[in-house]
């Protein structure tokens, strides 16, 4: 198995391999660190998430309602009409926080809500059911940011997890024993070769006594 | 060896979120976009939230002392789940977050490690220590 | 940096959100063209969020999903229901988790 690794039976391959499994070992500690880490971060996200979805959708769910409604009052031509002519110009802030080697996205939002005096369409064609529309789903806009950066986070989490995942076990199961096979094994055969040549130099000795 | 490469470009990476230089609370609280420059050449924003928390949680006189981000430092030798916080004032305001005394140097848990993380999320970062 | 909001759906969401102040819409009708307009919406560097009702994204589907693994950290994607309140039986970001995070979840608990 050794000479699988190319390495011949020396005490220099020795100190190597040693220094190799220090650095396999300490890899996987590290990782499996990190990994812990990166489960607290996602926990706390997912928590997250679970909260703003059942906000979210509720609110979503409360302004489609307004929105049937101002379809049924005013007319589909009208609504529509409306909402062409409304300042659609809504910024919301992105920028970036890194955890642990993820990039991910930081969101910062003031909401998008507006009066029907600063939304942009006419106060004289529209009716009050379409402030009412517009404000709900203005509410389930500001909500629906918080949960997409959540869910942007969590992925990101995510994807870092898998890839810390493989490396651990690449070391754990493959790397590591590996390296600790070949070290027992060139331990063994150095043994071996002392002990042989331990007994080639007491012959020799023998011998040279065996001459005088 | 080139899974020792691989290793040891996991092991540079694990630290590269890390700010080059630290600012403190009083320099990150006086500018308008509290941030810190990543070793990744990548940009790093406090919550202002967060450094206000932080600011009544320590007299005024230390604000400066403060340094941002807090480091949680995650060393294998301390054992799975232990964690580090060193710095006078870091581990101070640490400390009084947790509701623990501390001098010089805190150590944490899990369930601790995940509240600070939760109240600071911007303000502290992992620090990996081998 | 400032971002601007997407939207692409029925007739009802995009109406909803134009009234909330999101600057581009699209009203889904073929599947090449709305996978097309996602496709421009994934690309724009105006862009912060790109919300798709459910509906749609299981319609577009396998495309769909391609283009969410392999898009840019920006926008942000997320689904979302229409007027009838459609949410897919299958909840992705569980699955995900149960496949990755779960394991380790579990062994927590126990160790």
């Amino acid at each position: 198995m050794a000479t699988a690794l190319g390495v011949s039976p020396n005490r220099m391959e020795v100190m190597k391999l040693k220094k190799r499994l220090g650095l396999a070992q300490r890899g996987h500690d590290l990782l499996k660190e990190k990994m812990d880490a990166l489960v607290i971060e996602f926990l706390e996200v997912f928590r997250k998430i679970q909260d703003f979805r059942t906000k979210a959708l509720k609110q979503l769910s409360t302004a489609h309602r307004a929105l049937t409604n101002c379809f049924a009052v005013m007319g589909t031509l009208e609504t529509t009409q409306a909402a062409r002519e409304t300042k659609r110009e809504l910024q919301i802030e992105i920028s970036t926080r890194y955890l642990m080697g993820i990039s991910i996205p930081a969101v910062e939002f003031g909401g998008a809500q507006r009066n029907a005096l600063t939304r942009g369409y006419s106060l004289h064609t529209t009716s009050s059911v379409l402030d009412e529309a517009a404000m709900e789903f203005e509410r389930a806009l500001g909500l629906l940011v918080e949960l997409a950066e959540a869910e942007a986070v969590a992925l990101a989490i995510i994807r870092e997890l898998e890839k810390a995942k493989r490396r651990v076990n690449a070391l754990e199961y493959i790397l590591i024993p590996k390296l600790k096979e070949a070290l027992k094994f060139i331990l063994m055969r150095l043994d071996e070769m002392e002990r042989e040549n331990f007994t080639r130099l007491k012959r020799i000795k023998a011998i040279l006594e065996e001459r005088r | 060896m080139n899974a020792d490469r691989l290793i040891k470009l996991e092991l540079a990476r694990l630290n590269m979120h890390l700010p080059e230089k630290r600012i403190s609370l009083k320099e990150a609280l006086s500018s308008a976009k509290p941030q810190v420059r990543t070793r990744e050449g990548g940009v790093h924003s406090f919550k202002r939230r967060e450094l206000e928390l932080l600011a009544e949680l320590l007299p005024e006189a230390d604000w400066e002392k403060l340094q941002l981000p807090i480091f949680i430092a995650l060393e294998p030798k301390l054992g799975r789940g232990a964690a580090r916080v060193s710095g006078e004032a870091e581990a101070r305001v640490a400390g009084r977050l947790l509701g623990k005394e501390a001098t010089g140097e805190l150590r944490i848990y899990r369930p601790e490690v995940a509240l600070l993380r939760r109240k600071l999320s911007t303000t502290t970062q992992y620090l990996f220590v081998w | 940096m400032s971002y601007k909001i997407a939207v692409i759906g029925d007739r009802g969401t995009t109406t909803g959100m134009a009234l909330a102040g999101a600057t581009y819409t699209h009203v889904h009708a073929k599947r090449d063209e709305t996978l097309a307009k996602l496709k421009e919406f994934l690309t724009s560097d105006e862009i912060g969020l790109v919300l798709v009702t459910h509906r749609v994204a299981e319609e577009l589907g396998f495309d769909f999903r391609l283009m969410m693994r392999t898009k840019r950290l920006l926008p942000m994607v997320l689904r979302i229901p229409d007027k009838t309140g459609y949410v897919p039986g299958v909840d992705e970001l569980r699955e995900t988790i149960k496949r990755t995070v779960g394991a380790e979840i579990v062994v927590k608990k126990e160790g």
